[in-house]
């Protein structure tokens, strides 16, 4: 373990300096909703901790994850995250090309044996013997296996790695097949989404590697602090879906004035991610902010559901109410008996004032 | 007399893989046969789909070019319903477009291309010290710039298509959010700042002066910016003689407005601009592992031939274009656009410098139009209109990629999707040999290149498979 430098050294030969590393903690500390009391700790474990080692292999997939995460809203973190993923291995942004990346694959295995995190990005598929995936003249999914074999964990990155994909799609012509199918020895973490969002994928990798364990995951095998939540809970369109307000049509009144998409199929409802709330490019936006319905990219399946502009139907929460119609005439409902409500009271007090005043006054 | 046998690849830095079998004799390239070794099978998996799935299925053929599968998907459906989409739609539409390209293109030049300069290789020359520290992968200095740039950029996505990649705004009738006054004003001021990047570091002078360069001329008088360091490695490397192209240029024209398209539809040979007719494209089975006979798109089918027969040697189908082969991309786009320094630049023929300055030459010219795009934005026009789709017909989409043209071809039967076929800008250019023997764009390209014996990762071959900016995933599909 000795000959490998702490995440502190590698920061430091990177030109970071004192300060922008402690801004660095403090950001992760946030990102990871950690008080300002770990910031300290975060720090600790940067300075006395041996890096890391990662190695990033991509299979069946169309790199959008690498794009999304190269993009993470702060410059910082990217930074740190990115150069201890350098020394490493990975194929889309290294430098080497062809042997040499191969061998320095092999070399990072070998001197890290046990330690590093195997990060995958896309899955291998199993028809005709792996012969739709072949990198560096073996089918990828050997690679993914000699990769695997002494990694200490690993992270499936995207909704290919983690569940297949749209290449899995019916009939699934090369039989994509997800990472945990082909890997079953090796605790694995998936980060779901086409593709996950930047700051959820640097918050996981940042966790990993300063608190040297995995994050705490639901039953599916996701990072709670990212996914414990859907996308409709913190919707910023939400108090219209209460109000049964919604879009019936592209770019109708309702469109213009941001009402909710459930009708033009959104699957917000029914799927867990961080879109809403940590949303997408650097915080600008996210798809529903767009306009259009969530297609629920970070679910298993979302590929095979039917079209993507029908409504959930299957709704827990419409058990009580029924549907999102009855739910906006109930709605509607409310509030006309309100209205009413309050113009028997405005009428009433108007009688009353009447009533006082003198006659000679002209009081409405 | 010396004859070897060398595969290159895997390619790192390229999107999706590749690799490249070459035949060496005396040092130089006989032969060269292009394989992209994956394959998902996206054709078949939207077989007996909703029709509107195809908007979200392509744009997940790639990561980089999303944007472009998904205006093609909207306007190949468009096309079977008949209808236009709604003009201010069409134009927030280019918008959306126009940024991811740009973001490609100077993505290929700082990350992609110029990194094989900073090789230890070089070390001898005296550009390379500057090319160092600019260029190395993940750590040089332009490289950092590019990737923060960029980010910065794709706001503009973000504002009026809520994410990138795989962006789910554009539709058969237009986009599915009305931009604002607020995002109007956002987007201009992230323009300027991308402009004053643009102008800062990747030419070192204003964007309309790169665009006013008429001749080759005036282009080596260039010494500003990462532009004028490219000319002068270029120069000494001598990449304006190297992976010569077919001379037939093909565009399908780029951003299809309510008034045309912004970059010219054509197809330039023999000194001639003539209109595209896409009647006589005809895909080519003959060294594919695919089974069926060569057919034109509307009529093709994807079945892999699972025993991987010979003398097939790729998953990549080679389309021809009245039976000859073209090079598609930014620089094809200028050439048939009439840009005058494109047409100098490729006056002896297409090479290695100058797709590159193709390349960075559009740059210069999208930033405008994307200005003068956003400028023009009426926020309180229609942004979207009804497209019935009907159940039974045809329909096409043709559309420029950052990499060159792309074509979508559909056929609906009873209310789902009886037929689809892509062809990917790289399948054009990375294409294998045809029932002829005629090697694709880049085998072709590669013929003479210099290959040194101590060499196993030659330099020439790099440069010159760079130039075309393979994106490998959507070649296959």
């Amino acid at each position: 373990m000795s000959e490998i430098e702490t995440f502190y050294d590698v920061m430091r030969r990177q030109g970071i300096t004192r300060r922008s590393f402690m801004k660095y903690c403090s950001l992760t500390a946030s990102a990871l909703g950690l008080g300002p009391a770990f910031v300290p700790q975060i720090a600790h474990a940067m300075e006395t901790k041996p890096r890391t080692p990662v190695i990033w292999v991509h299979g069946l997939e169309c790199t959008c994850c690498s794009e999304s995460f190269i993009r993470s809203a702060h410059p910082l973190a990217k930074d740190v995250v990115l150069s201890m993923i350098s020394l490493d291995y990975d194929d889309t942004l290294m430098a080497a090309a062809g042997h040499a990346a191969e061998a320095a694959m092999m070399d990072t295995i070998e001197k890290y044996k046990g330690q590093y995190i195997l990060a995958v990005e896309g899955n291998p598929p199993l028809n005709e013997d792996g012969m739709f995936c072949i990198s560096g003249g073996k089918p990828f999914v050997e690679k993914l296996k000699m990769a695997a074999k002494d990694a200490k964990a690993v992270i499936s990155w995207g909704a290919c790695a983690s569940y297949g994909c749209v290449q899995a799609a019916k009939p699934n012509p090369t039989q994509a097949t997800p990472v945990h199918k082909v890997i079953t020895d090796k605790p694995i973490i998936k980060v779901p989404g086409c593709p996950p969002i930047a700051e959820v994928m640097t918050g996981v990798i940042t966790y990993m590697l300063t608190f040297d364990r995995m994050p705490e995951l639901d039953r599916q095998g996701r990072p709670a602090m990212f996914y414990g939540q859907r996308i409709h809970d913190k919707c910023y369109r939400r108090a219209h879906f209460d109000a049964g307000q919604f879009v019936e049509e592209w770019d109708d009144e309702g469109a213009r004035k941001g009402y909710c998409l459930y009708k033009m199929g959104c699957k917000g409802p029914t799927t867990y991610n961080a879109c809403s709330t940590v949303r997408w490019n650097e915080g600008v936006s996210f798809p529903i902010q767009s306009g259009h319905g969530c297609i629920g990219c970070s679910e298993d399946g979302f590929w095979d559901q039917g079209t993507f502009y029908d409504r959930v139907t299957s709704l827990a929460q419409f058990g009580v109410e029924g549907n999102a119609d009855s739910v906006g005439m109930a709605a509607a409902g409310v509030v006309g008996t309100g209205i009413a409500a309050h113009a028997a009271v405005s009428a009433l007090k108007s009688a009353q004032a009447k009533a006082q005043s003198k006659p000679s006054t002209e009081e409405v | 007399m010396s004859a070897r046998s060398l595969l290159v690849g895997p390619f790192n830095r390229v999107e999706g893989d590749l690799e490249i079998r070459l035949e060496i004799e005396d040092g130089h390239v006989r032969a060269a046969y292009a394989n992209s070794p994956l394959f998902r099978g996206f054709e078949p998996m939207l077989q007996g789909k909703p029709p509107l799935d195809a908007l979200t299925l392509t744009p997940r053929i790639c990561g980089i070019c999303s944007i472009s599968q998904s205006a093609a998907a909207a306007q190949a459906l468009c096309s079977v319903a008949g209808g236009a989409p709604a003009p201010e739609g069409a134009l927030a539409a280019a918008i959306l477009h126009a940024v991811e390209n740009l973001c490609d293109h100077i993505t290929h030049f700082n990350l992609f291309f110029c990194a094989d300069f900073a090789r230890p290789a070089y070390a001898a020359r005296s550009w390379h010290p500057r090319a160092t520290e600019r260029f190395t992968a993940m750590k040089g200095s332009a490289v950092r710039a590019c990737i923060e740039a960029r980010a910065q950029l794709l706001h503009i996505v973000g504002l009026l298509g809520g994410k990138w990649p795989h962006t789910l705004a554009i539709q058969p009738g237009g986009v599915t959010r009305a931009p604002t006054l607020r995002d109007k004003a956002r987007m201009a001021s992230t323009l300027t700042a991308f402009r004053r990047y643009l102008e800062s570091t990747v030419f070192g002078a204003p964007l309309e002066a790169f665009d006013a360069l008429e001749t080759v001329e005036a282009l080596r008088g260039w010494t500003t910016g990462d532009a004028g360091l490219f000319l002068q490695i270029s120069d000494d490397l001598g990449l304006q003689r190297m992976g010569p192209g077919p001379e037939r240029y093909l565009s399908f024209g780029a951003y299809p407005l309510a008034d045309g398209r912004s970059f010219g539809p054509g197809v330039w040979a023999d000194g001639q601009l003539e209109p595209v007719d896409s009647a006589t494209i005809r895909e080519d089975l003959s060294h594919a592992w695919m089974l069926g006979d060569a057919a034109h798109p509307s009529a093709g089918r994807t079945v892999p031939d699972e025993d991987m027969a010979d003398p097939a040697y790729s998953w990549c189908k080679a389309p021809r274009l009245a039976g000859r082969t073209v090079e598609t991309g930014a620089l094809a786009r200028q050439v048939v656009d009439a840009h005058p320094l494109a047409r100098a630049i490729i006056a002896g023929g297409s090479n290695v410098e100058a797709r590159v300055i193709g390349r960075l030459l559009e740059i210069a010219r999208t930033q405008l139009l994307l200005e003068a795009w956003v400028a023009q934005l009426k926020p309180e026009a229609v942004f979207m209109q009804p497209v019935d789709l009907p159940r039974n017909g045809t329909g096409e989409g043709l559309v420029e990629a950052a990499r060159g043209a792309l074509g979508h071809w559909v056929r609906l039967k009873d209310g789902v999707i009886d037929s689809y076929q892509i062809i990917a800008p790289t399948t054009w250019n990375f294409s294998p040999r045809d029932a002829n023997g005629t090697p694709g764009p880049v085998e072709a390209a590669l013929e003479g290149a210099f290959v040194p014996e101590a060499e196993d990762t030659p330099l020439s071959v790099q440069h010159i498979v760079r130039s075309f900016d393979p994106c490998m995933v959507c070649t296959v599909h």
